[in-house]
């Protein structure tokens, strides 16, 4: 599955594509909700290693407005549920990545990204 | 069941092109049987993913059937599989039964940002890169992939040097080079039965028998892979301690054999 959790992490490889290239921008996305276990402990972890700004643009442009721009210095409960959600319980399953410098498209497959780029392809 | 030969060979063609002929293809026709057979982790590993921080994010480099991924301490970590065989990938988005997170991908292409993971492992994969560059490459993938304060890195490779229950048939010949380890073919038997399109075959009938290319490595060559990744990427290889401020580097923690495998296990850090 390729939820927002793993989408934060992607960046493109494409031969020299060094700047701008992450966030990859989701596109004729296909996507499913559904509940996993929320883990209170795990996003607290989880909170310092998010890169924010991908996170909530990334949310946004998928329909989910529940987050705030800026990471809250207070962390409740609700803030916690609602990045939960966005983090774990949002699969894309079918659709595609595009780099937003050089719009190389990764497709998305029965909800397996494919992140290949052929060898001639890459730095 | 008789041991199984394994049969040493010559990498004939570009890398690439070889791996992918002679690794990526089998694989995929494999990969149903091959899943089946593949559920017990290895202690060691199972061991450093116990000893992991809580909240702790990783990558499993050549995941398979992602075996390792329900060890994730009931979502204590969290661990995401890459691996080139999207048929061994859709065992392993339901490794565990749960849904988990794989990405098709290379190990030898760092497909994310820069030093996103807190750990990585890379189990019984980086042998099927069909040259010593190659391999030296994947590892600095996994260095590039953890955190330069705190990743942490285990690494098993499958070694000349065999196990007396192992069921293979290792051929006697001598390495070209002192530690330059040995490029073979292993074999893997398919039977109707157990092959995708097998229907209507009498039991036992018709064996497919598919070889896997390996590099078995030679005692120490793991560590020199190891050091090499490091210092071509400007790493110092030992110890935090006592190094000047402003350096960086990664320490090999652990470096041994078991069970017809070599494992390293690294940690980086940093000094600021
Ligand atoms: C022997 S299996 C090990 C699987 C798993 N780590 C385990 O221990 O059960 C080797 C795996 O490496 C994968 N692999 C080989 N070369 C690869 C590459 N260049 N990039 C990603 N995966 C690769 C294969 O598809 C296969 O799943
Ligand atoms: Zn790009």
């Amino acid at each position: 599955m390729v939820r927002l959790v793993t989408h934060n992490l992607l960046a493109c490889h494409a031969k020299d594509c060094n700047t701008n290239n992450f966030p990859l921008v989701f596109q004729n996305v296909q996507l499913e909700i559904r509940e996993a276990e929320f883990n209170s402990d795990f996003i607290r972890n989880f909170l310092p290693k998010i890169e924010w700004n991908a996170l909530v643009k990334t949310a946004y442009e998928l329909g989910d407005t529940s987050l705030p721009q800026d990471q809250p210095e207070m962390v409740d409960d609700e803030f916690l549920k609602n990045l939960h959600h966005v983090l774990f319980e949002i699969h894309i399953i079918e659709g595609g990545m595009v780099c937003p410098n050089c719009k190389h498209n990764y497709p998305i497959s029965d909800g397996i990204p494919n992140m290949l780029l052929a060898e001639h392809e890459i730095a | 069941m008789a041991p199984k030969a394994v049969a040493e060979v010559v990498v004939d063609l570009d890398p690439e092109a070889y791996e992918t002929q002679n690794v990526h293809a089998i694989y995929d026709k494999i990969a149903s049987h091959f899943s089946s057979t593949r559920y017990k982790p290895w202690p060691i590993v199972t061991k450093f993913l116990s000893e992991l921080p809580d909240g702790w994010i990783g990558l499993d480099s050549g995941t398979g059937n992602g075996k390792y991924l329900p060890l994730d301490r009931q979502g204590k970590i969290w661990m995401i599989g890459l691996d080139r065989s999207i048929n061994l990938l859709k065992n392993a988005q339901q490794a565990g039964g749960k849904a988990r997170e794989v990405i098709l991908g290379n190990a030898l292409h760092h497909c994310w940002r820069g030093h996103a993971f807190d750990y990585a492992i890379s189990i019984a994969t980086i042998h099927h890169l069909a040259n010593p560059q190659r391999r030296m490459l994947a590892v600095q993938c996994l260095l590039r992939a953890v955190s330069p304060k705190h990743g942490r890195i285990l690494i098993y490779v499958w070694a000349i040097e065999q196990d007396e229950l192992s069921k293979r048939i290792i051929p006697q010949g001598e390495c070209k080079e002192v530690g330059s380890g040995k490029d073979v073919i292993v074999p893997w038997v398919l039977s109707k039965e157990t092959s995708p399109q097998g229907t209507n075959s009498p039991e036992g009938e018709e064996k497919q028998v598919y070889g896997r290319y390996y590099h078995m490595f030679a005692k120490g060559e793991l560590g020199r892979l190891v050091t090499e990744a490091a210092t071509g990427l400007n790493l110092i290889i030992g110890a935090a301690d006592g190094q000047v401020p402003s350096s960086e580097g990664v320490e090999i923690v652990q470096d041994s054999w078991e069970r017809s495998n070599y494992y390293v296990e690294l940690r980086r850090w940093s000094i600021p």
